[in-house]
């Protein structure tokens, strides 16, 4: 029987909700095709992530550890990806669209021969591959793309699929990896870390927003407020990033996170278009700009027009209450 | 030491488009530099300025994609390299990479870089399909770039911070936007680009059969995305707005 794999992402310790979104649409399509539902997890401690998938129906779990995992490095998560790719022979792999999935999909492809869709909003099983809707010319447009081939790479963008639980008595298989120094040839020197235990992007249910009426410590402090009564995370347009008010990870945008939260509240932001391109597919959308002819408008379900320092003290205040 | 930065000329992404019966129209034949290889330039230039490091760029692209590559040079690259196609068909992420390790195969280089994606596609797999192919070290979505020694330092943002990698060279590295604003070029670079050389190469040359490439993954068709509908607008006392937004977001559209 041939077999759809998903990859299991994992990020600081967690196992990434992206990915079981993809493995729980894999679930749905593999089941009605009559194909092997089949998951793979790649860490430092891949075994103790087991038993969080099984509830998302995997009928067989690959397990790749190695301290080598412990942070994201290319050539060795390569050389796993490789390994069980030869070992399953899946016709179709679908990866959640992290920037680590993204540091080796094309790499990958090239490597196993095979065909290869990045980024899909949706995909879906045809005769002899996949087709898949891709937003592409800045996110304005969605193009049909099919791959066929013998073996199809396909990764998603998040929160693209609902979760959907479908408890299975796993079989898991561990996967003998060994790499030797020397196949490593980068160096991770450090790595810089955000602002510690920020809400992750991708994962939030709620963002707050800020662009670039967001002018001060003041506004900041605002931002931070209506994030932390939301339990939101804190997201940037471009022009925030670039000049340094806020962490370059947390830009939202063609060229930054691409997020689908069930709310997204855009504060100071006009909506350049490669600032909606990251954020249209969220759920609600709340816009507060002074402009009343901002862009931003155009995609929002409730639209503030006002000063956002007058407008969020009293916004924020308000949410406190319902909250209670 | 010497950077290689391959280059693509996109259609202009801000121009109006449409869509007839599944074909992607554009209403102006604007084409542009990809703003991603754009700064993978514009970071390899101030690398030259530093180090003295040498800049060509190669594109594939057909014969109207020397006015892309006059850009490359005009921004200060030194020479360039156009491997010229028909431009009959589009090229999947695959063809481009086969063609770009065919031409690298054997060249003396230190560094390919190459944007992180193209603005039109977004699909962002050339990169490191090509360094597969060439088996090299890379890495791909950088925001700084350093020469030290021998080695490229290489600030990437990743999913959980930005990570300093050090890569032995030759390697090959994909450049976010994020890095620089890529410099306009003046009128002293658009004149001497005028003089720079710019080799043209046959794909066939390269040894690929032109007519085989995209074979596994085809677009076929577009379409609108589901508009998003603008919702309503609340104008009037902050205070009031405010605090009727608020309540909507929980009675309403239950999000709070």
């Amino acid at each position: 029987m041939s077999t759809i794999l998903t990859h299991i992402a994992i990020t600081d310790g967690k196992v990434k909700r992206s990915s079981l979104e993809v493995l729980s649409h894999c679930k749905t399509i593999g089941d009605a095709a009559g194909l092997s539902v089949e998951a793979v997890v790649i860490d430092e401690n891949a075994a103790s992530f087991v038993e969080g998938i099984q509830k998302y129906g995997a009928a067989k779990v690959h397990v790749v550890e190695h301290p080598v995992f412990k942070n994201h490095m290319n050539a060795p998560l390569l050389k796993a990806l490789a390994a069980v790719m030869n070992q399953v022979s899946p016709s179709v792999f679908a990866f959640a669209s992290t920037e680590g999935t993204k540091d080796i999909l094309g790499a990958l492809a090239a490597n196993q021969n095979a065909a290869v869709i990045a980024d899909v909003a949706s995909f879906e099983l045809i005769d002899g591959g996949v087709k898949a809707k891709r937003p592409v010319m800045a996110a304005k447009i969605m193009n049909n793309t099919e791959a066929k081939s013998e073996k199809v790479i396909v990764s998603v963008r998040s929160g693209s699929y609902d979760l959907v639980e479908s408890p299975a008595d796993a079989d898991v298989v561990h996967v003998d990896f060994n790499i030797d120094d020397s196949e490593i040839k980068a160096t991770l020197r450090e790595i810089i870390s955000a602002a510690g235990d920020t809400i992750d992007l991708n994962e939030a249910e709620a963002i707050v927003a800020a662009g670039r009426g967001v002018k001060d410590d003041e506004g900041k402090a605002l931002i931070a407020e209506l994030a932390r009564t939301l339990n939101a995370g804190i997201g940037a347009s471009r022009a925030l990033t670039e000049s340094g008010v806020y962490d370059p990870s947390l830009q939202i945008g063609q060229t930054g996170k691409v997020v689908s939260p069930q709310l997204y509240i855009a504060v100071g932001i006009s909506g350049a278009i490669q600032h909606v391109a990251g954020m249209a597919n969220s759920k609600v959308i709340v816009a507060i700009n002074k402009d009343p002819d901002a862009p931003i408008f155009e995609v929002a379900d409730y639209g503030i027009v006002g000063d956002l320092y007058k407008i969020l003290p009293p916004f924020i205040e308000e949410i406190k209450k319902i909250k209670g | 030491m010497k950077f290689y930065i391959c280059i693509k000329m996109v259609p202009d992404v801000y121009a109006p488009i449409q869509i007839k019966e599944g074909e992607l129209i554009m209403d102006t034949d604007r084409m542009v530099l990809n703003a991603y290889d754009a700064s993978a330039i514009e970071e390899a230039l101030v690398l030259k300025e530093k180090h003295g490091v040498e800049v060509e760029v190669v594109c594939i692209g057909p014969a109207k994609a020397s006015e892309t590559i006059r850009k490359a040079l005009a921004m200060g690259a030194d020479k360039a390299t156009h491997i010229l196609s028909s431009g009959d068909k589009e090229y999947d992420s695959a063809s481009y990479a086969k063609i770009l390790s065919a031409f690298f195969t054997g060249k003396e280089y230190d560094i390919l870089a190459l944007g992180k994606q193209s603005q039109d596609t977004d699909s962002g797999l050339a990169g490191s399909m090509v360094a597969e192919h060439l088996g090299l070290p890379y890495t791909t979505n950088a925001v700084g770039l350093e020469v030290e020694g021998n080695k490229l330092i290489v600030k990437r943002q990743g999913d959980t911070g930005q990570e300093m990698i050090e890569l032995p060279t030759p390697c090959a590295v994909t450049c976010s936007n994020d890095m620089n604003n890529p410099r306009i070029p003046n009128l002293k670079g658009i004149m001497a680009s005028k003089r720079k050389p710019i080799d043209q190469v046959a794909i066939s040359s390269l040894g690929i059969d032109e007519a085989a490439l995209s074979a596994d993954t085809k677009v076929v068709s577009y379409e609108e995305k589901p508009a998003r509908q603008a919702g309503k607008k609340y104008e009037g006392e902050p205070e009031e707005i405010a605090r009727q937004v608020a309540q909507l977001l929980d009675t309403e559209a239950n999000a709070l």
